[in-house]
């Protein structure tokens, strides 16, 4: 076989898959759109002894908008968050944000649950949660907690999620009308990941910042938001030098990473950058 | 002594004609070695080396033979003899199924004494690297030297003088379809579809690995996914196949993993030129020192071209391979020139700028050292530049306004191509009017195929799919050499032209006794022939043969030195526009003149420069073999961290296939060689920073421009 060999489970309802999250606990893993999962199990990085696909479980899919948010199901997946017109309409960097993922059969399999629980530093999706503030509901062995974004992601590939939860809304409050969302990215070369993405979510007042969002990904082993930029941002005119300034606070305190693709100094200037034109862009 | 005619006189060739194959390509009809099944095919895959440098010391194939589905296993190297790289082969395995095989190589067991290693091309210079054999000092073949004129008088008379340092890393061939075969015995007859680009070779290989009369071993190519100079022969891949068939008694389709593909199916080898060159007040090229090297493996040449195109009267070059922990170079698409050719034109642009002058009033007056080239060549300097718009570019490099800056640059190459002897072929025409072409060449995707067709159609004025070619087959008997050094048109078409042209005259025989004429006073066009005093007076094709009756014309071809021409010249000039905040570098337009010979199928020959171009911008701009010297592994061994150009990175290329006279000439690698130059010196003229690095990532490029504005 490919990956090594695992029990798998198809459970039909949320409690059904809690119950053997509960009785496998860290023998097993949680399948949804497996775009991480499956090529980790095929290289043999995971074996995990017992696989529960939980995309049989029909509730956790779906875009609605109960009073004043949008209620995103964890297994909702790029494709539909891309098309989606009721997204498009109400918070449009979701949609951008989508379209910026891999190609169209990633985008048609993976979900922006699997994608966030995996929390890969080069994954697209952390950066405009954290710019949104996006609150992320889970379910558990002791019943449901919410769990803020900007506490979601800890570190490399890990999550405030515990073993035996499992994600199943992002809730999203729908902006103001002077808010206004952007996500640029510049794609690793290769594989279409994030060397760098930058969201922003830029609240005006005539020229004035009211108030700026700034989530980063790929810089860092984490998506972290720039709060350097935001305090500096902050009720400033929205002019070129000053957003400039501001930007330059974007990697600040961050421990940038290294690989093949590129080193932390150009990781921290694409950070810079992108920072800067993606408030330029939304300020013009 | 044949020929091909006047241009205004031909119907088919120099048109755009498409290939023959292209439906059943895009539709999926086609069937490349990937898609041959067997009844009761087995599978085979092979245990690379997990160790970079290791003596094996014991192999214990039984677990895998147990595993239920395994037929056979075999070693691939014996104890006590050495894995010198990360991937060679260990053993294999057949099994009923794919995944079975998989599991089986797991499950091979073998002993081994770590060796140290060394992965870096300059660490492995150094007195404390592993030594790696005994006849490679220091990790360094014996150096190659070439002396020409005096140097230091060259550079006595030199009014500047360049000294720089250029490097090119290893390049994969990333063929899309994995080196593979199907082996397939009857009896002691042996079948192998093979993707390869020697059919013929393939079968002697087979057939000395085996001890069997040639005639015994049949290779069929009918389709093949590229393989850039890495598809010579059957491999270890290939004999494994054919001997776990044997062992197991059944047909084994063997595929090389793309990971495998990287580590060991052949690479181009990295250059370093530490160069040293001078021009006299006026322009000329007046001394050329170069020390250069670059890696081919374990044991593989590095060599590469320098001084190249232009004519340098006083030369010293010395030029070596040095010896790492890492599978062999083989072959690759113009071997030694395109990396050759990014650090002479380079040097190029260097010294022009030195001298004041214009880079390719620079490139004009040191003329090509081959006349009728020379002549070519400034033909394409005037299209080229008047293509991409040459005065355009900054006169001061790097002055372009705002982020985003636009530069143009050029880049130049040259290459044989002329084919040679060694192809025999047959044109067939039977009594019904089916006309076959029948030859052992074979197709790899260059279009060779449609050319036999084209060529066969001409002389007997019938139309191209009216002609069925038989190539890639080595059954008929009829020897055709490898598809490599871009010989195959100039090898192949001569020797179809001249048994089309026998045949024809077999035809005309037949039916002049009939009109009371002589066979030379027949002419063949439009599906007739005709009298040529009249053309009033004709007989269809189908007509005329139905008188051959039982008889049938096969007439072989021999081949005419004067149908083809070698030595062509190729120019290309870039355009490219540099995010200088991001540093990233995005081709707008490249324009490839490139010196054709005589056009024979303007569509595939476009194709063919296309596809050079776009080999070369993936040179130029992505490609790197990147090994980790503290494991001594290859880190991106896969296509997610190792990125070939694609859609995405294609900048609109406009192809100018020049034709050149009536001799046809191979083209399937010049156009790959003057891209990443030319690249390189847009680059430069965009920002004013020279990157002399291949390839020009967006982290260099930031990099040289933080360096230029600190001082």
């Amino acid at each position: 076989m490919i990956p090594g060999s695992f029990e798998y489970f198809a459970p039909t309802s949320l409690n059904e898959a809690l119950d053997l999250l509960k009785t496998h606990g860290d023998d097993a893993k949680v399948l949804a759109g497996g775009h991480s999962l499956i090529p980790t199990m095929k290289l043999r990085l995971a074996e995990p002894a017992v696989i529960i696909d939980i995309t049989r479980i029909g509730d956790l899919r779906g875009v609605s908008e109960p009073d004043g948010k949008l209620v995103i199901g964890a297994l909702t997946t790029h494709y539909e968050l891309e098309s989606s017109a009721l997204v498009q309409q109400k918070v449009p960097i979701l949609s951008q944000t989508a379209a910026a993922i891999g190609d169209v059969q990633v985008r048609n399999k993976g979900t922006i649950g699997g994608s966030l629980v995996h929390a890969d530093p080069a994954a697209d999706w952390p950066a405009t949660i954290l710019a949104l503030d996006a609150d992320l509901k889970v379910a558990g062995p002791d019943g449901e907690r919410v769990i803020k974004a900007t506490d979601f992601f800890q570190e490399l590939y890990t999550t405030a999620l515990e073993p035996e939860e499992i994600l199943t809304e992002i809730h999203v409050s729908i902006p103001a009308a002077n808010t206004k969302g952007v996500y640029l990215k510049q794609y690793q070369a290769a594989s279409g990941f994030a060397l760098t993405g930058v969201a922003v979510l830029l609240t005006r007042s005539g020229d004035t910042c009211q108030k700026v969002a700034v989530g980063v990904n790929g810089v860092a082993d984490v998506a972290y938001r720039a709060t350097g930029v935001e305090s500096e941002l902050a009720g400033k005119t929205l002019s070129a030098e000053n957003i400039a300034a501001a930007a330059e606070k974007a990697a600040d305190g961050v421990d940038a990473m290294e690989d093949i693709h590129a080193s932390p100094a150009y990781r921290a200037n694409l950070a810079k950058v992108y920072a800067q034109r993606a408030i330029a862009q939304l300020a013009s | 002594m044949a020929s091909w005619g006047e241009a205004r006189d031909s119907r088919l060739i120099g048109q755009r004609i498409p290939r023959l194959s292209g439906a059943d390509k895009v539709t999926g009809k086609a069937k490349y070695t990937f898609d041959v099944n067997q009844p009761g095919m087995l599978y085979g895959r092979i245990l690379g080396s997990p160790v970079t440098h290791a003596e094996i010391t014991a192999i214990n194939l039984s677990e895998a033979e147990a595993l239920p589905g395994v037929k056979a296993a075999i070693p691939l190297i014996e104890p006590g003899k050495r894995v010198r790289y990360q991937g060679q082969e260990i053993a294999a395995v057949a099994a009923e199924t794919d995944d079975i095989a998989k599991d089986a190589i797991r499950l091979i067991r073998f002993d081994y004494e770590e060796l140290p290693y060394v992965v870096d091309v300059e660490e492995a210079m150094t007195e404390d690297a592993p030594q790696l054999h005994e006849d490679r000092p220091g990790n360094q073949s014996k150096p190659g030297i070439d002396e020409r004129g005096d140097i230091e008088a060259g550079f006595a008379e030199a009014a500047k003088v360049v000294e720089a340092t250029y490097h090119a890393p290893v390049q994969t061939h990333v063929s899309l379809e994995t080196h593979g075969h199907v082996a397939a015995w009857d009896g002691d007859n042996l079948t192998v579809w093979a993707s390869t680009q020697a059919v013929f070779g393939t079968r002697r290989d087979l057939a000395q690995h085996f001890n069997l009369p040639e005639d015994k071993v049949r290779v069929i190519t009918e389709h093949m996914g590229g393989g850039f100079g890495s598809k010579f022969g059957p491999g270890v891949e290939g004999r494994a196949a054919a001997e776990l068939a044997r062992k197991a008694e059944a047909p084994v389709k063997l595929m090389v993993t793309r990971k495998d593909e990287h580590l060991v199916s052949g690479n181009r080898p990295s250059m370093t030129q530490h160069v040293r060159a001078g021009a006299t007040k006026d322009g000329r090229l007046i001394a050329y020192d170069l020390r250069g090297y670059g890696t081919g493996g374990i044991s593989g040449g590095a060599g590469f071209t320098g001084p190249y195109v232009y004519h340098v009267p006083n030369v010293r070059t010395e030029k070596f391979a040095v010896s790492i922990n890492a599978g062999n170079a083989r072959a690759m698409r113009a071997p030694g020139h395109p990396q050759g050719a990014f650090g002479m034109d380079s040097l190029m642009d260097e010294l022009a700028e030195q001298l004041g002058m214009d880079a390719l009033e620079f490139r004009r007056i040191n003329s090509d050292s081959q006349p009728r080239r020379n002549e070519i060549r400034q033909t394409e300097y005037t299209l080229g530049a008047r293509e991409i718009g040459w005065h355009r570019r900054n006169k001061v490099p790097g002055a372009g306004r705002g982020v985003k800056k636009r530069g143009i640059g050029m880049g130049c190459g040259q290459w044989g191509g002329g084919g040679g002897k060694g192809t025999q072929a047959r044109v067939t025409i039977h009594a019904d009017g089916t006309v076959e072409a029948v030859t052992g060449t074979q197709d790899l995707g260059t279009g060779i195929r449609t050319v036999i067709a084209i060529i066969v159609a001409e002389e007997l004025g019938l139309r191209p799919q009216d002609i069925t070619v038989k190539i890639g087959d080595s059954a008929p008997g009829l020897a055709s050499g490898g598809s490599g050094g871009s010989q195959t048109i100039g090898s192949v078409t001569p020797v179809i032209k001249t048994a089309a042209i026998a045949a024809k005259q077999k035809l005309f025989e037949h039916i002049a006794p009939q009109w009371g004429v002589e066979p030379e006073a027949l002419r063949a066009a439009s599906g007739k022939l005709y009298l040529a005093s009249d053309r009033t007076k004709t007989i269809s094709w189908k007509e005329a043969t139905g008188h051959l009756g039982m008889e049938t014309i096969s007439e072989g071809g021999y081949w005419d030195e004067e149908l083809r021409i070698g030595d062509v010249a190729g120019v290309q000039f870039a355009e490219v526009e540099v995010d200088t905040e991001t540093g990233v570098v995005k081709p707008i337009k490249i324009v490839a003149v490139q010196d054709c010979g005589m056009v024979v199928n303007r569509l595939t020959t476009e194709s063919q420069i296309n596809g050079g171009v776009i080999m070369g911008l993936s040179y130029a701009l992505l490609e790197d073999r990147v090994m980790d010297a503290q494991t001594g592994k290859m880190i991106n061994p896969n296509m997610s961290d190792y990125k070939v150009a694609g859609t995405m990175e294609i900048p609109e290329i406009k192809a100018i296939a020049l034709d050149t006279g009536r001799k046809v000439t191979g083209i399937g690698e010049p156009p790959t060689i003057p891209t990443a130059g030319a690249i390189a010196n847009a680059v430069y003229n965009a920002i004013g920073v020279r990157i002399r690095e291949l390839p020009i990532t967006p982290d260099k490029v930031l990099s040289a421009l933080a360096e230029k504005g600190k001082a």
